[in-house]
């Protein structure tokens, strides 16, 4: 029974902990060779794999640029924040 | 000015007195900002430089401003520091000067100079792609060269 419990709270937890995304916004000032360079060298991107994402943000307003837990997601924001990209955190999904 | 080049390990660019004194001024402006700051809610360029992490929660965005935004104003004044140290002797000099820039200190040279342009960008009111901030044509001059200047650098980084 208490296996049951415990499986059940495991379950439970895992569902909770749905992965949040990083999201990188579009904005007027930075360049784009900058982002893309941000995204190298900061993500360890591929310079192809850079270059798509920067033009996402670029043409589509926003690019979802990671994925995970909260916390994590939340040093990425704050990292996004030290290079002056406009960056925010939400469940993935939404 | 001459724009940033690659040179060994160095990236060097050529500025004029009155260009490097201009930069160093706009750097510790922005120091000055982000050193005195009140209230984010009254000030557009300071919303933009540490902004809110979560777009449509205020109070997980406040949450987080209480635990990262004396760390990110720290890191980015640090930054701005760095320009006016690297320009120091070019803002004082006579003539056109070299500055050069190792790898570590163009990390914060281009974050610096983000902050700069982002600060610029909200006093003159630029926050769609083709908006031009011409009621101050000076400004906008300068802000486009504050463009080509860490262009050029982060090309000579992106090899």
């Amino acid at each position: 029974m208490s296996d049951v419990l415990e499986q059940t709270e495991r379950i439970e937890s895992t569902m909770l902990d749905s992965p949040w995304v990083t999201i990188v916004w579009n904005d007027p000032v930075n360049l784009m060779n900058y982002v893309s360079w941000v995204f190298r060298s900061y993500f360890g991107f591929s310079r192809a794999e850079a270059n798509v994402r920067m033009l996402q943000v670029h043409h589509d307003g926003r690019a979802v640029v990671a994925t995970g837990s909260r916390e994590e997601m939340e040093r990425h924001v704050e990292a996004m924040h030290d290079f002056g990209l406009w960056a925010t955190l939400a469940r993935a999904g939404e | 000015m001459r724009a940033f080049r690659r040179s060994r390990h160095q990236f060097v660019a050529v500025f004029n007195p009155d260009e490097a004194g201009t930069l160093s001024i706009l750097a510790s402006q922005v120091i000055a900002l982000l050193e005195d700051r009140g209230s984010h809610d009254s000030d557009p360029a300071l919303l933009r430089l540490l902004p809110d992490a979560y777009s449509d929660d205020a109070e997980a965005s406040a949450e987080f401003r209480r635990f990262t935004a004396d760390d990110l104003a720290s890191r980015k004044a640090a930054n701005g520091r760095r320009i006016v140290a690297d320009l120091a002797t070019a803002a004082g000099s006579t003539s056109a000067t070299a500055v050069k820039v190792d790898a570590q200190a163009a990390e914060a040279w281009v974050r610096s100079l983000t902050d700069i342009r982002l600060t610029i960008a909200a006093r003159l009111g630029i926050e769609a792609d083709d908006d031009l901030g011409s009621e101050d044509p000076a400004m906008r001059d300068l802000y486009d060269w504050l463009g080509f200047v860490q262009g050029s650098l982060v090309d000579c980084m992106d090899r």
